[in-house]
């Protein structure tokens, strides 16, 4: 009965609290995104149990929590667990001050930590080697893919508890050190060489059903002969349909930065204007 | 086959697209992958083939696709779930995908409403706090899912309801060039998500990599896992020979 009246004292911060706020963190952070403020108000609410212990008198209350519902924004699985971890260990000490500007500090770089790893390098190698198993009508593709996201809601635990005992110290670890940059270099080879793979294999199928009939002669009897455009080109370069097509949208996009919705209606011009003349 | 569905699968399927933004939002989960949503959709509607098959294709071109910053792209998940179910009731996946890729784009215009309505929430907590009303903050951002979840979950449900029969009478009077153009549609659509992708990663510096991993499938038929296991070690020998270079080791 002793833990509870601890738990009830007001100023003390149990474990319990801490794990509460971590999993109103992990469940809910974006719940109330929005254009204005964004994350705030879902850190705001994630940090309450804390502000609630720390700031029992209610005038340093409003105030904390007004401190909290300015502008945040960062990548919500890589970036923000380390982030919230260090500033609930920084409002236990009631350094509050030093909470606004680790956050503002922090969000942008770990925005960009986070999302590169999970948009550019992860996601996309998964995605591919996912939708190919998925196009041929085998489920495992799919629980990859769903497994992913829950690797990524398991992680926030362990980034939470590391940014919780770094505290102030998050700022030296992460900017520190080349292991960052040795990282990325092996994943962006190892991503532009196995997509080097997936163009032709995924896009396999865009291939022409045009065929020539020839009419030759031998030794005096006329004989059809029926020759597939594919196979020709498929001797001069292979999946050389896919590569049009990749290169195309590649250089839409690199050289005119034309937005993708814009892309995929050019890409179902070509698509109608190809089929109807029987190319493709 | 042509029929409907009853109520419960446009109700099931809405509640799928509400939990599945919800959980999005929070933990990361991804039954907002345009292929885990179209997997469970053809379980839903009994036909799992086609589910993968038109997820597949919308998680290929979403490739590239991430939410920088908040930013809005195609909902591939609401396009996965509408292409399955309008696609099972007959068109298969011709017309699932003549249904699913409108439909994400579309929706791209609810997810900005979503996104906008939200903003109501934060003014509210704002008001909540200065009077120091904990359990006002609470609630403000608690019911901030209200418009993420909903703006999926109506048009999920009103498409599917309302949708199918007419949407099925329009799939079945469609010509042949224009079944013909979705289908080369949806075989070259990959390369947008690809585009998109090789836009991001550093191709002035590592495209012969991108070459070595075109001729082991294309010329040298080395399945994926092979290529997969050669990048590996491409990406490390690479890492180590440039460390000694630097050092002015060979």
């Amino acid at each position: 009965m002793e833990n509870t009246n601890l738990e009830a004292h007001p100023g003390v911060v149990t474990p319990k609290d801490i794990r509460g706020a971590m999993w109103r963190h992990i469940i809910t952070l974006q719940w109330s995104w929005n254009y204005e403020r964004m994350q705030a108000l879902g850190y705001l609410w994630s940090m309450l149990p804390i502000l609630k212990k720390v700031y029992p008198e209610k005038e340093a209350l409003i105030a904390a929590m007004k401190r909290h519902l300015s502008f945040y924004n960062t990548n919500p699985q890589i970036g923000s667990p380390p982030i919230f971890g260090a500033t609930v260990a920084l409002e236990e000490q009631k350094y509050g001050d030093a909470v606004d500007s680790l956050k503002i500090g922090l969000m942008g770089p770990f925005a960009g930590i986070g999302d590169t790893l999970q948009g550019v390098l992860v996601r996309p190698l998964v995605a591919v080697f996912a939708a190919s198993l998925g196009l041929a009508g085998n489920w495992a593709g799919a629980a990859i893919m769903f497994l992913l996201g829950v690797v990524w809601s398991v992680l926030m635990i362990p980034l939470f508890y590391m940014g919780y005992r770094q505290g102030t110290g998050l700022v030296d670890e992460v900017t520190g050190g080349g292991l960052i940059d040795r990282v990325t270099n092996i994943a962006t080879i190892f991503g532009v060489m196995v997509v080097g793979g997936f163009v032709p294999s995924i896009m396999s199928k865009l291939t022409s059903p045009l065929t020539f009939h020839k009419t030759v002669e031998i030794a005096g009897k006329a004989t059809t002969q029926t020759l597939s455009l594919q196979t020709i080109l498929n001797q001069i370069l292979p999946a050389i349909f896919p590569i049009l097509t990749v290169g195309l949208a590649y250089w839409l996009v690199k050289r005119w930065k034309i937005s993708p919705v814009w892309i995929l209606l050019i890409l179902v011009v070509v698509a109608f204007g190809t089929s109807a003349i029987g190319l493709l | 086959m042509i029929h409907g569905y009853s109520i419960w699968v446009p109700i099931i399927l809405a509640i799928l697209a509400y939990v599945a933004i919800v959980t999005n939002l929070g933990p990361g989960f991804t039954l907002t992958e345009a292929l885990v949503a179209g997997w469970i959709t053809g379980m839903i509607v009994g036909n799992v083939h086609l589910g993968l098959v038109i997820g597949a294709t919308l998680t290929l071109m979403s490739l590239g696709m991430w939410t920088y910053g908040g930013a809005t792209i195609p909902d591939f998940m609401t396009g996965a779930i509408l292409g399955t179910a309008i696609g099972a009731l007959g068109g298969g996946e011709t017309a699932g995908l003549a249904v699913g890729i409108p439909a994400a784009i579309l929706m791209t215009q609810l997810d900005v409403l979503g996104r906008a309505v939200t903003t109501i929430f934060i003014h509210g907590a704002d008001r909540y706090a200065e009077k120091g009303d904990t359990r006002g903050v609470s609630w403000m951002h608690l019911l901030g899912q209200l418009p993420w979840g909903l703006s999926r979950a109506i048009p999920v449900f009103l498409a599917v309801w309302l949708g199918a029969g007419p949407i099925q009478s329009l799939i079945h009077s469609m010509p042949q060039w224009f079944m013909n153009g979705m289908h080369v549609t949806g075989l070259m659509l990959p390369a947008l998500g690809f585009a998109l992708l090789l836009n991001m990663l550093p191709l002035n510096k590592h495209w012969p990599f991108l070459i070595i991993g075109f001729v082991l499938f294309a010329y040298l038929n080395v399945p994926i896992l092979g290529i997969a296991l050669a990048a590996l070690a491409a990406s490390f020998l690479y890492v180590r020979l440039k460390g000694s270079a630097n050092n002015g080791e060979y």
